[in-house]
């Protein structure tokens, strides 16, 4: 399944080139990963969100920060 | 650029000596200077004031641009230290914390993932970028291939013990001339560098932009490298504004006119007092004298109270008597010696009065080669002994005397050791004077300063009837005063001398020369070789 992410303004002002590489590949993973548990629009606003909370973060360690931090609040979201 | 300002700095000692007063100098931007003094005369105290590793008394240090350390003691790591961990250490206070804030949290993220761990971690990472942490890396990474000749992901776990002396020293000087501190304070940088490390030393320090104070006791490093010197004696310190060449005549000129000074205060203070007393008399027999006899008390209590001149710093006075005795035409033979993987096999005889000097590159062997003839435990392959009557006698490099830590000279020197009869306190008291050791007596080993700790172990050596001194790096740790005693005491040595050493001036007082190549060859030279490269090994 392809997924698109929604746009945001916010999220837009953020965004460059590796940013959004991060953000793209960890919603990839974690849609696959909580496939059937959680909806993929889900996944997509946690992922967002994380990233904006993480924008003063190295570029270099975004990606991973960004997915933990993500997997964290799905695997909270279903209990 | 930055500068180092020491203003009025006093220091007393925990038993009550004042060490340092009225410590005042400054070295400016650029300027490469160096501190010499005796011994024990408070030099690594005084660049600890000025690291802020101490507080002083007195006075205050000021300075522009980061400051950047190099401890005397780098070199000689023996604990589990990595390359990391000195790297960051060697950093701006910045980049210090907020690494220390990254290993902080990925410890607490091991220990619990949760949001909050994750933030901490995040915001970690964000101040480690902030404070310039990944420039560091990446400056480390030049600094191992530089140093090391691995890059710095594959040797940042090493540990600093599983390297050299001279490679630990690489290490740092590497990290600070690289790195962005404007102000260097290097305790004995050159401490543990073969020659080729020494001029390599020389040059960087001639090429930096920072400012550098450095400790030294390496005559040709002084010369090349100092633009002006600091000298730490006598309780303070003053400053010569030209290089080493003109430093002695400088010294021997400051000390005439302070004692010339000193001369004409304690002749005017009788004059005054003489005075006094006269008047005092006469006051008794005229009341008219009355007013002139308290007016010149009072000149006389003015003039106490301004104080004498500072003193001509006391000499200090090293009289090492290595006496030896006669043995067997040949002392040292060897046919075929190999040391276990470093080096080939080679043939070597040694007579009786010989001066070997043993050089060549770092990691070539020299030590073990001395501590095989020192009768310890060494991996090697052919044969080798010792000639009739040769006793051998054995100065370690880095001092390594575990036992000795806690305990005094005065003790080690009264309970003796096989082959070194005991002596009691009062003979145990005048050795030590001879060797300018009579402070130090009573105070364990380990809290002795380099210096004092060679000397020592040189009078040790002078105890213990040697016949054959086996010296690893002797002058190392020594003060130019005390290396010129050793090399007066060495002449008068009757008996055979082998002498590892990257002191070039001390290595020209010697006969013959034994060199280790860095190829493995070790070969006879009839003058001094320095430019054996370093040996190159897998890593």
């Amino acid at each position: 399944m392809t997924l698109a992410v929604p746009p945001s303004a916010s999220a837009a002002d953020d965004a460059s080139g590796p940013v959004d590489d991060a953000v793209t590949a960890a919603v990839g993973r974690l849609s696959g990963e909580f496939a059937g548990r959680v909806g993929p629009q889900l996944v997509v606003r946690v992922v967002r969100d994380c990233r904006r909370e993480l924008g003063g973060s190295p570029v270099g360690a975004l990606s991973e920060l960004v997915e933990r931090l993500a997997r964290y609040r799905l695997d909270r979201q279903i209990g | 650029m930055g500068y180092v300002d020491v203003t009025g700095i006093r220091h007393t000692l925990s038993d009550g000596r004042v060490l340092l007063d009225d410590v005042n100098f400054r070295i400016g931007e650029g300027a490469r200077a160096a501190l010499v003094g005796e011994n024990g005369a408070g030099k690594t105290t005084l660049l600890r004031i000025i690291a802020g590793d101490l507080t002083p008394e007195e006075g205050a240090i000021a300075r522009t641009g980061g400051l950047g350390v190099m401890r005397q003691f780098i070199g000689s790591v023996r604990d589990d230290t990595t390359v990391q961990r000195l790297l960051v250490d060697l950093s701006p206070p910045a980049v210090r914390a907020a690494w220390d804030a990254v290993e902080a949290t990925e410890l607490a993220l091991m220990e619990s993932d949760d949001e909050r761990a994750q933030m901490a971690y995040a915001g970690a990472l964000a101040e480690w970028g902030d404070a310039g942490g990944y420039e560091a890396e990446v400056t480390w990474d030049t600094v191992t291939v530089a140093a090391l000749g691995v890059p710095y992901e594959r040797c940042k776990y090493r540990e600093l013990s599983t390297l050299s002396g001279g490679e630990q020293k690489r290490l740092a000087l590497e990290a600070l001339l690289r790195g962005p501190d404007e102000v260097l304070l290097l305790d004995e940088p050159d401490n543990y560098l073969d020659v080729p490390g020494k001029r390599w030393l020389e040059q960087r320090l001639l090429e930096t932009r920072k400012t550098v104070l450095f400790v030294s006791h390496d005559r040709e490093l002084l010369a090349r490298v100092a633009d002006r010197v600091v000298t730490v004696e006598g309780g303070t310190a003053w400053v010569h504004g030209g290089g080493f060449a003109s430093y002695a005549d400088a010294r021997t000129a400051r000390h005439d006119r302070l004692a010339e000074l000193r001369r004409r205060w304690d002749e005017e203070h009788q004059r005054l007092v003489d005075l006094v007393r006269t008047l005092q008399q006469q006051a008794a027999n005229s009341p008219d004298m009355a007013n002139r006899y308290h007016a010149m008390q009072t000149r006389l209590a003015k003039f106490e109270a301004a104080g004498p001149p500072p003193e001509r710093p006391p000499e200090q006075k090293v009289a090492m008597r290595l006496r030896g005795g006669r043995t067997g035409v040949r002392a040292v033979m060897a046919e075929q010696l190999e040391l276990t993987g470093l080096m080939k096999p080679f043939d070597l005889e040694v007579w009786y009065g010989d001066r070997v000097g043993v050089l060549g590159a770092n990691g070539a062997g020299k030590s073990h080669f001395l501590r095989l003839l020192a009768g310890q435990d060494v991996a090697h392959s052919g044969a080798w002994r010792l000639g009739a009557r040769v006793v051998p006698g054995f100065f370690a490099q880095t001092h390594a005397h575990p036992g000795w830590q806690d305990r005094t000279p005065v003790d080690l020197l009264w309970h003796g050791e096989p082959g070194r009869p005991g002596v009691d306190r009062g003979r145990a008291m005048a050795a030590l004077r001879r060797y300018g050791l009579t402070d130090a007596a009573d105070q364990p080993f380990r809290t002795m300063s380099g210096g004092q700790q060679a000397r020592f172990q040189i009078l040790l050596l002078e105890l213990s009837g040697a016949t054959l001194l086996l010296l690893d790096e002797p002058t190392d740790n020594l003060d130019v005063l005390s290396a010129e005693a050793l090399e007066e005491a060495l002449a008068a040595f009757d008996g055979t001398v082998l002498a590892v050493t990257h002191d070039r001036w001390f290595a020209r007082s010697f006969d013959r020369f034994l060199v280790f190549g860095a190829d493995g060859r070790v070969y006879e030279s009839a003058e001094p070789v320095f430019d054996e490269s370093r040996v190159v090994r897998a890593r």
